[in-house]
C-alpha cells in the first residue's frame, strides 16, 4: 500500500515538474539544434560571456537558422560529459562548450563527433583533434605582459604575482611564461606570490593578507592575472596619490580601464576609485566574444564552409597610450577604436570590457550586457 | 532524528505483519532512491525523442559510476558514524597519478595492474585518514579537510595543469561491453561492488561498522575492537575512491587535476538520497548508487525540459528536495508525525488541556546551593577558574597555541608582524568574516547540524544590498536591515525544511544554495550591478589612527556571541539539543522552535558577511562567498567544537578563526608554490588538532 501511495506521489512530482515549462514544439524543424554547454554561471565572465552567445543567436543572421539552447554543467567534468552526451542524444547538430577540463571531454567529443556533431569549444581547448577550438594563446599573454611590467620598472623592482585557479591550463601557461620572462631579469625580484582565483574579491584578500607585513612603498609593480582594478583602489586607500600608482599589468575589467584614463576626462557615472586616474596599466583578457564567435563559426561550417580547427584570436592588449572611451559602445564604436565603457552604463567595475572582435558585428555591448545583438 | 527507529521497536509485537512492515520500512531509504531514479528515468524516456538505446543506457550507466563508486566509500564512513571530505582530492589524485605514470607508447596496459595501482593509493589516503581518526581518535571533519589539502597540493605536484595520457586498453575495458549490445561493463563493475558490498555487511566487520555507527561505546562494551573497525572503514572507503578514480582515467582516458574535487558536495547528496543517515548505523551502499545515479540523470532531465540556464541550480535544488521528501509520504515520516502533533496541539486547546491552560505553579526542584547555605560554608565550595573551565579551556587552547606559534613564524620569516599593529588590524579585519560565520556555523554544529547555503545567501545578500544602495549612505538605512531579514528568513526556510518536513540538514541546506544561486542570477541578470556606499567602505577598509572600525564590531560580535551561548536559555538550549534532541525534548525544550532559530541565525550572519564583504572589496559579484563554505567548517571544529553537536565553545571558533587566517597570511606573503601552501596548511591544521583529539573513555 505505502509502496503504491509513494509511487503515485512521485508520479505526481513528475507531472508537477513537466508542467513547470512548456516543452519545446518542433515548429523549428528546419533550424540547427546547436546547444550551449557553459560551465559555471556563477561568476561575471561566463555569464557575459553566455549574453554574447544569446546576442549572436538572435541576431537577424543568425536567428532563422539558430535553435539555440544553454545548459549549465557546473564546475564538475562528470556532468559536462553526461550534459554533452544528453545534447548529442537530443539530435545537436552542434554543440558549443566551455571546456571545464581539456583533457576530460576527449571521449565524449570523440563520440560527438563520430556522431557528426560539430563540438566547438571556446576559450578554452579540448585536445581532442576533431574538436574546433577558438582562443588566445595563453603563453603570449604572460609574455607580453610581464614584458610589459618589466619594461616599465626598467629591469629592476619588486613585484607582487597574483595568479588565477591554480591546476588550470590556463593559469599555468600564463603564470609559467610570465615567470619565465621575470627569471631573465635578475632585477626583478617576486617578494610574494598568491592565489587569485580570477575574482577581484579575491584578489583584495590577498592583497590584504601580503599587505598585512608589508606596505605599498615597498613594493614596485604588480602582476595580476585578475585584480588591477582592485589593487589601485587599495593604493588610493591607503593614501597614496593617484600619480603614485605603481605599473599593473592585469585583466580587462572596465574599471581598470576607466582608471586608464587621464585624470580629468570626463566620464559619466564615474566615483572614485571607478574613475580616471591615469593609472599605469597593460590590461589584457581572454575575450568574452569568444562564445558568440564559437556559434557564428558552428553554423559557418554547418552551411558547408571552411572553418579552420584551430583558431588563434588576436590578444585583445590595451595601453595607456591605446586606451580610448566608448560613447554608447556600438560595434562600430568598437572598430573605430575604443575600448573602455561608461560607468553609468556598465556599473560593475569588475565587468570584461574586451569584448571587441573584428569578426562579430553581430555584438556589440548590448550582447554582452543584456544579450541583445546589434541592429 | 533517531526516534521513528525506536518507536517502530517498541511498537512491533510478535505477529508476522510489522515485521515485515519494519523489514520494508528498514529498507525504505533504498526503496525510495529506487522509485526516484526509475521516475526519473522514465520522465527522460518519455519525454526525450525517440526511445532509449542501449547505446544510451551504456553511456548513463558508465556516466554516473565514478560518482557512483564515490559515494559507495562515502556510505561506508557516513554508516560508521564518520564523514570523509577527502573523497573528491583522492579521485583527482589517482587520476594525476594514473595519467601522468602511464607510458604513452603503450596501448595495451594492463587493466587489472593499473586498476591495483588506483585501488592501492585510494587504499593509502584512506589509511592516512583512518589512522588519525581511529588510532589518534581526532575529529573526522577536521582530519579528512587537511588530508583533502594535503592530497590537492600532492596532486598538483604530480601535474600542475591537465594532461597525461591513459591507455585506451583501460577505456575499452571499463567503457565497453560485457555482453555487447545488452550489458555495459560498468554496471557489471556496480553489481560487483554491490556484491561485495552485501558479502562485507555480513561479515563480523560489516556488522561492526553498523554497531559503531549506532553507538560506539555498547560497540566497545560488546568487546569489538572499534578502533581497528573504523580503521578499516576509512581504508575501504579509500580504496572505493582509488576505484572510482581508475573509473575517471579510462572514462576520460588523460588526466585533470581539478576533475575530482568538484564532486565532493555531489558525493554527499548522492549518500543521504540513497537513505543514509549522517551520523551512523542506518542506510546502504545500494541506496547510495541510484542516489548517484538520481543526481546524474537531474543533467538529462534539465536538457530535456530546457531549463534556462538561471533556472538549473533552482530546478536541481527542488529535484533535490522533492527526490527527499519522498521519505515524508510514509505514515510515520517527520512531516506526518508533525501534522498528528498539530492536530492533538489542536484537540487539546478546544478541550482546555494544554499545559498552560493548566494553571501555573512552581514545580522546580529545590537544590541545594550557595543562597541556601547561608552561614554553612562547609557544604558547597565553588570550584576554581581552571577546574570550572578545564573542559572549555583544554578545547580552545590549541587553537590560540598555535596562533601565537604562526605568529612568530611570521615574524622570523616576513618580519613586522610580533610588534605590527599594523598586522594585527588586517588580520583581525580579514578574521573578521570568519569570526562572524563561525557564530551562525557554530549554532548550526552544536545543535548537530551543518549550513551548506552559506555561499549563496553571503552572495545573495551582497548583491542586493549593493543593488540597493548604489554608493548612497542614505539608501543603507533601509538597505541594510531588509537583507539582514531577507539573510534570517533564509535561515528561517532552511530551519522549517528541516524541522517540519524532516529533510536532513545536508541536503536542505544544499538545496536553498542552489535556489539562492539562481535567484541572485536572475536578479542580477548575470552581471551585479551597484557598489557599497561610502560609509560601508570607511568601515570596511579605512584606517583612522590605525585602527579599522570593522575591528570593533570584531570584539562586540565576540562579547556577544559569548554571552548568547553561554549566559541566556537560547544557548542551553543549543547546547541540550546537540547533547541529545530526543532527552531535550523530554525536558521540555521546544527543539523545533529553537534548532529553526539557530538556522535563522546562522543566516543573519551570513547576510551580515555578505554586507561586509561589498563593504570591503566596493562592490559584490557572483560566487563571493564560495570561498567560505569549508573555511566557515574547518574553524569551529579547529577551536574545539564537536561536529556531531553538543561541544563547543565561541572563543575556541574565534582562536580557529584567527589560527585558520594568520596561517593563510603567512603563506600569501612566500612566494611558496600552491601545491607545497595547500600540503603545509593541511598538516598545519592537523597538528593544531591533535591536541584536540577525544580522551579514551
Amino acid at each position: 500500500m505505502r509502496l503504491v501511495s509513494k509511487v503515485a506521489s512521485i508520479a505526481m512530482i513528475a507531472i508537477f515538474a513537466l508542467g513547470l515549462t512548456s516543452i519545446p514544439t518542433d515548429a523549428a524543424a528546419k533550424k540547427y539544434k546547436i546547444f550551449l554547454s557553459m560551465s559555471f554561471i556563477g561568476n561575471d565572465w561566463q555569464a557575459e560571456a553566455a549574453n554574447m552567445v544569446k546576442a549572436m543567436a538572435l541576431h537577424k543572421n543568425l536567428a532563422d537558422k539558430v535553435d539555440l539552447q544553454i545548459q549549465v554543467a557546473g564546475p564538475n567534468a562528470q556532468r559536462q560529459i553526461q550534459q554533452i552526451n544528453a545534447m548529442v542524444q537530443a539530435g545537436a547538430d552542434a554543440i558549443v562548450v566551455y571546456p571545464i577540463s581539456p583533457t576530460a571531454l576527449n571521449s565524449v567529443v570523440k563520440n560527438a563527433c563520430a556522431r557528426g556533431v560539430l563540438i566547438f569549444a571556446y576559450d578554452g581547448s579540448i585536445s581532442e583533434p576533431c574538436a574546433y577550438n577558438i582562443s588566445i594563446d595563453q603563453l603570449e599573454a604572460g609574455r607580453v605582459t610581464a614584458e610589459w611590467l618589466v619594461k616599465k620598472l626598467d629591469g629592476k623592482g619588486d613585484i607582487i604575482v597574483i595568479t588565477g585557479v591554480p591546476g588550470v591550463s590556463v593559469d599555468t601557461l600564463r603564470t609559467k611564461a610570465a615567470k619565465d620572462v621575470f627569471a631573465k631579469h635578475p632585477g626583478i625580484n617576486i617578494v610574494a606570490e598568491s592565489v587569485g582565483m580570477w575574482s577581484q574579491a579575491v584578489a583584495r584578500t590577498e592583497l590584504s593578507k601580503i599587505l598585512a607585513t608589508r606596505n605599498w612603498d615597498s613594493i614596485d609593480g604588480l602582476w595580476m592575472q585578475v585584480g588591477c582594478y582592485t589593487a589601485n583602489a587599495m593604493q588610493l586607500e591607503s593614501g597614496k596619490k593617484p600619480a603614485d600608482l605603481m605599473p599593473c599589468a592585469g585583466e580587462g575589467a572596465n574599471g581598470g580601464r576607466i582608471q586608464m584614463l587621464p585624470i580629468g576626462t570626463e566620464v559619466e557615472g564615474a566615483s572614485s576609485p571607478y574613475a580616471p586616474l591615469n593609472a599605469p596599466r597593460i590590461s589584457y583578457a581572454s575575450p568574452p566574444y569568444s562564445g558568440g564567435y564559437a556559434l557564428k563559426l558552428a553554423v559557418a561550417k554547418l552551411d558547408g564552409k571552411d572553418v579552420p580547427q584551430e583558431i588563434v584570436l588576436p590578444l585583445p592588449i590595451v595601453t595607456n597610450e591605446t586606451i580610448q572611451l566608448c560613447n554608447e559602445g556600438t560595434w562600430a564604436e568598437m572598430k573605430a577604436g575604443c575600448n573602455a565603457f561608461l560607468p553609468s552604463i556598465v556599473p560593475n567595475p569588475g565587468w570584461f570590457a574586451s569584448i571587441f572582435s573584428e569578426n562579430t558585428p553581430e555584438i556589440g555591448l548590448n550582447g554582452a550586457l543584456v544579450g541583445q545583438p546589434e541592429l | 532524528m533517531n526516534s521513528s527507529a525506536t518507536e517502530q521497536a517498541v511498537k512491533q509485537p510478535n505477529n508476522e505483519f510489522p515485521k515485515k512492515r519494519m523489514r520494508l520500512g528498514r529498507h525504505r531509504g533504498l526503496i525510495i532512491a529506487l522509485v526516484a531514479f526509475t521516475s526519473l528515468f522514465l520522465l527522460v524516456d518519455i519525454i526525450s525523442p525517440g526511445p532509449i538505446s542501449y547505446f544510451e543506457i551504456s553511456f548513463l550507466s558508465s556516466g554516473g559510476t565514478t560518482l557512483a563508486l564515490a559515494a559507495v566509500g562515502e556510505t561506508i564512513v557516513i554508516l560508521s558514524g564518520g564523514f570523509d571530505l577527502s573523497a573528491g582530492a583522492v579521485i583527482s589524485l589517482v587520476n594525476a597519478v594514473v595519467a601522468s605514470n602511464m607510458d604513452p607508447t603503450d596501448m595495451n596496459a594492463s587493466v587489472p595492474l593499473w586498476t591495483f595501482i588506483g585501488i592501492c593509493i585510494g587504499a593509502l589516503a584512506g589509511a592516512f585518514n583512518g589512522f588519525f581518526i581511529a588510532f589518534l581518535r581526532l575529529q573526522p571533519i577536521v582530519v579528512t579537510l587537511s588530508t583533502m589539502f594535503i592530497v590537492q597540493g600532492i596532486t598538483l605536484l604530480v601535474m600542475d595543469k591537465p594532461g597525461g595520457f591513459v591507455s585506451p586498453s583501460l577505456g575499452n575495458f571499463y567503457m565497453g561491453d560485457a555482453i555487447p549490445e545488452f550489458l555495459p561493463m560498468s554496471i557489471i563493475l556496480l553489481g560487483v561492488v554491490i556484491l561485495l558490498w552485501l558479502w562485507i555487511k555480513n561479515t563480523r566487520f560489516g556488522i561492526g561498522i553498523y554497531a559503531i555507527g549506532s553507538d560506539p561505546e555498547s560497540a566497545r562494551s560488546t568487546g569489538l575492537r572499534v578502533d581497528w573497525i573504523r580503521f578499516g572503514v576509512y581504508v575501504l572507503a579509500g580504496a572505493f575512491y582509488g576505484m572510482a578514480g581508475v573509473f575517471i582515467s579510462a572514462q576520460t582516458g588523460s588526466g585533470d587535476p581539478l576533475v575530482g574535487n568538484p564532486l565532493l558536495l555531489q558525493i554527499f547528496a548522492a549518500v543521504v538520497l540513497g537513505g543514509a543517515r549522517l551520523g551512523g548505523g542506518r542506510g546502504g551502499c545500494v541506496g547510495s548508487i541510484f542516489g548517484a545515479y538520481i543526481l546524474m540523470m537531474v543533467v538529462n532531465v534539465l536538457l530535456v525540459l530546457n531549463i534556462s540556464a538561471y533556472f538549473a541550480t533552482i530546478a536541481e535544488g527542488v529535484i533535490l528536495i522533492l527526490a527527499v521528501l519522498g521519505s515524508s509520504v510514509s505514515r510515520d515520516s517527520i512531516l506526518a508525525q508533525h501534522i498528528r502533533d498539530l492536530r492533538s496541539r489542536i484537540a487539546a486547546f478546544m478541550a482546555g488541556t494544554l499545559p498552560r491552560k493548566l494553571g501555573s505553579k512552581n514545580t522546580r526542584l529545590k537544590l541545594p546551593g550557595i543562597t541556601d547555605t547561608k552561614g554553612q560554608n562547609n557544604t558547597v565550595v565553588v570550584p576554581g577558574f581552571l577546574s570550572r573551565h578545564a573542559e572549555t579551556l583544554r578545547y580552545a587552547l590549541p587553537a590560540y597555541i598555535c596562533f601565537i606559534l604562526v605568529i612568530l613564524v611570521t615574524q622570523l620569516v616576513l618580519g613586522n608582524a610580533l610588534f605590527s599593529w599594523n598586522y594585527y588590524n588586517s588580520l583581525i579585519v580579514l578574521s573578521s568574516f570568519l569570526a562572524i560565520l563561525a557564530l551562525g556555523q557554530g549554532t548550526v554544529i552544536l545543535t548537530g547540524g551543518l549550513d551548506l547555503s552559506i555561499p549563496w545567501t553571503i552572495g545573495l545578500c551582497g548583491i542586493l544590498l549593493a543593488g540597493m544602495v548604489k554608493g548612497s549612505d542614505e539608501a543603507l538605512i533601509y538597505a541594510l536591515p531588509l537583507v539582514l531579514f531577507i539573510g534570517c528568513l533564509i535561515g528561517v526556510i532552511n530551519g522549517l525544511g528541516i524541522v517540519f518536513l524532516g529533510i536532513s540538514p545536508i541536503v536542505m541546506t544544499l538545496a536553498t544554495n542552489g535556489v539562492l544561486q539562481g535567484l541572485a542570477l536572475i536578479y542580477s541578470g548575470g552581471t551585479p550591478d551597484g557598489f557599497s556606499s561610502p560609509m560601508l567602505r570607511w568601515f570596511m577598509t579605512s584606517k583612522d589612527y590605525g585602527v579599522t572600525p570593522v575591528v570593533f564590531l570584531v570584539a562586540l560580535l565576540a562579547v556577544v556571541a559569548v554571552l548568547l551561548l553561554g549566559r541566556t536559555p537560547f544557548g542551553r538550549r543549543v547546547y541540550a539539543i546537540g547533547n541529545g534532541q530526543r532527552v531535550a525534548e523530554l525536558s521540555g525544550i521546544n527543539v523545533d522552535v529553537t534548532i529553526v532559530l539557530v538556522y535563522a541565525l546562522s543566516g543573519l550572519c551570513a547576510a551580515i558577511v555578505g554586507v561586509l564583504l561589498t563593504g570591503f572589496s566596493g562592490q559584490a559579484s557572483l560566487g563571493m562567498g564560495d570561498e567560505y563554505l569549508l573555511p566557515s567548517i574547518a574553524v569551529v571544529v579547529v577551536g574545539g567544537a564537536l561536529i556531531t553537536g553538543g561541544r563547543g565553545h565561541y572563543l575556541g571558533m574565534l582562536g580557529g578563526v584567527f589560527l585558520l587566517t594568520s596561517l593563510l597570511t603567512l603563506l600569501a606573503g612566500t612566494t611558496l608554490p600552491y601545491a607545497t601552501r595547500a600540503i603545509l596548511f593541511g598538516l598545519v591544521v592537523l597538528g593544531a588538532v591533535i591536541a584536540l583529539r577525544e580522551r579514551r573513555t
